[in-house]
């Protein structure tokens, strides 16, 4: 039986997630520069970035509704809202019940469904581009990942995430499942689709054949764009967070100082590791034409369905 | 029978809302001498009779649940008595209908002012007579009694809705979507007539507590083949995949605010007859339900909801993609319907999981009347300043209309299914029942199961890409016509509806927990189980918890009303960030386009928006394009192309076109026999009396 978090811990949570959320794309942007031998930014780049564009002025298209300056402040609020659901510090559900995997991928969508209202409100071409193509690819996205949940939720009958990742307990991946494996896959096969990273779309870029999520960005600017920034590295280490704690253990289970400690470095060891996997297939792999993104993210639907398959039968 | 003071009350309040309907059908009379006024006291009695409606079902729904409203009409035939009778079922269905028709009260008038002012009294007169019939005989045939007054009320729906199909524009598209939905919709009249006569004939009577002691000795076929037909009637009511057809024509052909109430109400109408059938009429004493049936329902409900969304994104008529939703809502009501049909007395543990899956659906039903009311309505306001449905011609609307396009995106974001609002409820929880229900069976039935749920997932990833460009190319961007430039804001009274509606679909999304309450009466007199509120908010009613319906574990609990609150902190402290550390000036400057001018022809039409799904879904599109070339001379120097490009329901063209040709065949072939002479005639007439003696005449001997 495991102790539940209090309200604190989760806020607590939520609040470290944001803040080492930049580090997280930072890290990413260092070990890809070395992997392709370039010296590359500083791990802090991103927070000097987010620093600077807090302190600019803001430009606004003419055609944008009183709806444009609402838009990053709405993203924001519900990517971070979703950190207040990822266990990070320790497993165990929530004492006060905020919300389980489900709410987490609500929240995650209703952030991308404004974002994407956001890009169509200044009237530009670019904008719909990238509302168009990123409202193409998370609808074929969300059902595998949910179908993900679902195979380790089925054995443990809960989708909440604090109460999986307990149910997971120490176990290593040497007491896995084969449905756990495949699961696993498909959740690596997504991971790049859900952070906006290549093969599904490229980061790097403002270019209009590669971009769907920085296209969507292009007339925000200033403190604006540093929100939707800020929401996007959140938006990132939420879905790493997702997987660590569907797939990886969390096995300390006190409240001490100790404990959290304990917690928090086996977290960071985790992101970090799968901030490597992430590092690497960006840099081996050439991102893919848009029209073959739904057959890539059609292995990650087999492995899935293979995965509840083999949980069920 | 007792009659305490509170059922007279109740009674009162039934008589009331009776009276109202009637006296606004009667003051289409008022027309004669002008017509805006029967107008104005038509909307306004309907007013008071879903006031009066909305009071009566809650005071049965929150009153004594084991005290059924009766109330026998007088004797109007002389082989059946009839009688009103309104349990919690009818109280919670009177209760959507009441919520929503409130709503359209107060938005007629207006709309109906503002989008055709030059109708003529005729016109108007039938509108008024078409709305009061329209919802007392909804709320009428939701509280039968028996089963004629049901099929009376049914065929008066159906009627009134007719009426207001063919009564908004005078073209002839709007005729033929009137006469395909009368055609669409008495064929499933006739299913139920088949269905309720077979039970009428063997109870003797038309009460309905006849016919539940009647079905009580049926052999499984038959109680089976009944519910099937009434299956069948029911589903084309509700627009259900492949009997949907009629449903995005006609719907969109109707003043808006009934176009609200048709798909917000009247297929929630249907979806009632389903759960009256199944859960009470046709209901075994104690076995559970034929498996068949829930799985029936669980295939179409997904089929539905998978096809309708698809569908929809590819509509660039506002209003015929709302339709188009409705497609998609029922089939999700009726996944949960499925799923507690497939339940009912199947699970060892008490039976709570039936109850989750009846929750999601009924709670659905609420949450899709108020969020597709709320879109409808919106809808109107765009249709009735611009006189245009085409998205393509809209555009830039949000800067002219603020409320209007606040208020859709409200709704929108419920349709989607996005917390925190009412729609992300009821599909958690019909997430919650599907996992529940694959975790109790194993082998191919849980697989199914999941599967239904993944096809869940993808709807509302679709419905959300759907609503981005609705909302999108409607409302955002530069306006693309004359008529979008000039549009205003919508009237006060219609704004006043809208914001009706907008405060359900928040308070359904924030705090369900009070509205579960409600549920309460209906899931327990159903299932003849626990209720509602005691399986989902055992833990109070701020959170949403699972906890009973899986042995052994902690079960999943959310708090929609903490996350809500969470958002609004949120929201507040980027409220801070966005406006910067210091505060820099905000400039106004155009749209980067590369260095040219932008103009509105470089934003992103829906037809573009919507390409890639298309492309994805090719298969089941089957989209059909034409390019047209015109060259100057040579074929290297285009002059101009022409693009057409379509997509047709695969139901219309692979199911009603090929039965249609078969019928077109028959017809021929019979007129080329027809050979205008009497004696020729007379030799058919004698020879279908022969055979029909032979096939029949034999077994009587």
């Amino acid at each position: 039986m495991t102790i539940e978090s209090p309200l604190w811990l989760k806020l607590l949570e939520m609040v470290l997630l944001v803040l080492f959320a930049p580090l997280v794309t930072g890290t990413i942007q260092k070990l890809k520069a070395r992997l392709q031998c370039r010296q590359g930014a500083g791990v802090l780049q991103p927070y000097h970035d987010l620093a600077k564009l807090f302190r600019k002025s803001t430009v606004q298209a003419d055609t944008a509704s009183g709806l444009f300056r609402l838009i990053p402040v709405l993203v924001l609020a519900a990517t971070v809202a979703a950190g207040a659901l990822v266990p990070v510090l320790r497993a165990g559900p929530s004492a006060l019940p905020l919300g389980d995997a489900l709410l987490l991928l609500g929240l995650l969508a209703l952030a991308r469904f404004l974002t994407a209202v956001g890009a169509l409100d200044a009237g530009g071409a670019f904008g719909g581009m990238g509302a168009s193509r990123e409202m193409t690819i998370a609808p074929l996205v969300e059902p595998v990942l949910m179908m993900v949940v679902f195979s380790t939720a089925l054995s443990a009958g809960s989708t909440d995430l604090g109460e999986l990742a307990a149910h997971r307990g120490t176990s290593w991946i040497f007491a896995w499942h084969a449905a756990d494996f495949l699961g696993f896959a498909a959740m690596l096969v997504l991971l790049p689709a859900e952070t906006g990273r290549i093969p599904v779309d490229n980061p790097d870029t403002h270019l209009e054949l590669t971009m769907l999520h920085e296209g969507m960005l292009l007339e925000h600017s200033g403190p604006g764009l540093g929100c939707m920034l800020l929401a996007s590295h959140t938006r990132q280490i939420v879905t790493l967070g997702l997987v660590a704690a569907l797939f990886f253990p969390i096995a300390v289970d006190g409240l001490g100082v100790v404990d959290l400690l304990l917690g928090a470095g086996a977290f960071a060891e985790k992101i970090l590791l799968l901030a490597i996997f992430l590092a690497l297939v960006e840099s081996s792999y050439a991102k893919l034409r848009l029209f073959r993104v739904p057959q890539y993210l059609g292995i990650g639907f087999v492995c899935a369905l293979t995965a509840l398959a083999l949980r069920i039968l | 029978m007792i009659s305490s003071p509170n059922q007279e009350l109740l009674l009162t309040g039934m008589l009331l809302m009776a009276a109202c309907y009637g006296a606004g059908a009667l003051s289409s009379l008022l027309a004669r001498g002008s017509g805006r006024l029967a107008l104005v006291v038509a909307h306004l009695a309907a007013l008071g009779g879903a006031v009066a409606g909305l009071g009566v079902a809650l005071g049965v729904l929150l009153g004594d649940p084991h005290h059924a409203l009766t109330q026998t009409l007088p004797d109007l035939f002389p082989f059946a008595r009839l009688s009103l009778v309104v349990d919690a079922l009818s109280a919670f269905f009177l209760l959507v209908i009441s919520l929503v028709a409130i709503a359209a009260a107060i938005y007629g008038p207006a709309y109906l002012r503002a989008h055709s002012p030059d109708a003529g009294p005729a016109r108007q007169g039938a509108q008024a007579l078409g709305l009061n019939l329209f919802l007392g005989c909804m709320a009428f045939l939701v509280c039968a009694g028996d089963a004629l007054t049901f099929l009376l009320c049914w065929e008066g729906m159906t009627l009134a809705s007719y009426v207001l199909v063919v009564s908004d524009d005078h073209n002839g598209e709007n005729a033929r979507a009137g006469l395909l939905y009368m055609v669409m919709t008495h064929g499933g009249t006739a299913l139920l007539f088949v269905a309720f006569l077979t039970l009428t004939e063997r109870a003797g009577a038309f009460d309905f507590a006849a016919l539940r002691a009647a079905a009580v000795d049926l052999d499984s076929t038959t109680r089976t083949t009944l519910f099937f037909l009434a299956l069948g009637g029911f589903a084309a009511k509700a627009g259900v995949v492949p009997l949907h057809v009629w449903l995005p024509r006609a719907h969109p052909a109707a003043p808006s605010h009934v176009s609200a109430l048709m798909s917000g109400v009247m297929l929630k109408v249907a979806i009632y007859g389903i759960l009256r059938f199944a859960f009470d009429l046709l209901a075994p004493v104690a076995a559970p339900l034929p498996l068949s049936w829930g799985w029936t329902v669980l295939v179409v409900g997904t089929a539905s909801a998978v096809l309708g969304v698809l569908y929809a994104l590819q509509q660039h008529d506002l209003k015929r993609l709302l339709a188009y939703h409705s497609v998609e809502n029922v089939g999700i009501i009726l996944i949960g319907v499925g799923l507690a049909l497939i339940l009912w007395r199947r699970e060892s543990a008490g039976g709570a999981l039936a109850t989750v899956a009846l929750t999601a659906a009924l709670l659905h039903t609420v949450n899709h009347a108020a969020f597709k009311g709320l879109l409808f309505l919106a809808a109107g306001s765009v249709l009735c300043r611009t006189h245009v449905r085409n998205m393509e011609e809209l555009g830039g609307l949000a800067r002219r209309m603020p409320w209007t396009a606040g208020l859709f995106l409200l709704g929108a974001i419920a349709i989607s299914g996005l917390p925190p609002l009412n729609g992300f409820v009821s599909e958690w929880l019909t997430f919650q029942a599907l996992l529940g229900a694959a975790n109790r069976f194993h082998g191919p039935a849980g697989l199914g199961i999941v599967f239904s749920a993944a096809m869940l997932a993808l709807t509302g990833g679709l419905a959300a890409a759907c609503f981005v460009k609705a909302f999108g190319v409607t409302f955002l961007g530069r306006a693309r016509s004359a008529h979008a430039e000039h549009a205003t804001e919508a009237p006060p009274s219609m704004i006043a509806a809208m914001v009706w509606l907008a405060v359900l679909c928040v308070a359904l999304g924030v705090a369900p927990g009070y509205a579960l309450r409600l549920l309460d009466a209906p899931t327990a007199a159903l299932l003849h189980g626990p209720a509602a509120s005691a399986v989902l908010s055992a833990r109070g009613p701020l959170v949403l918890s699972t906890a009973l319906t899986t042995s052994g574990t902690h079960g999943t609990a959310i708090s929609m009303t903490l996350i809500a609150a969470l958002l609004i902190a949120l929201a507040a402290l980027a409220w801070v960030l966005r406006r910067g550390l210091w505060r820099g000036a905000t400039r106004s400057a155009p749209t980067w386009a590369c260095g040219m001018r932008p103009t509105a022809r470089f934003d992103y039409t829906a037809t573009a928006f919507a390409k890639p799904l298309r492309l994805v879904f090719a298969a089941l599109y089957r989209p059909r394009r034409a390019v047209i070339r015109e060259t100057a001379g040579t074929p290297y120097v285009l002059a101009r192309i022409h693009y057409a490009g379509e997509v047709v329901d695969l139901a219309e063209t692979q199911i009603y076109h090929r039965v249609q040709r078969g019928i077109t065949i028959l017809a021929r072939t019979i007129r080329l026999r027809s050979t205008g002479r009497i004696h020729g005639y007379i030799g058919f007439v004698l020879g279908a009396l022969f055979v029909a003696l032979l096939v029949f005449g034999v077994g009587t001997r």
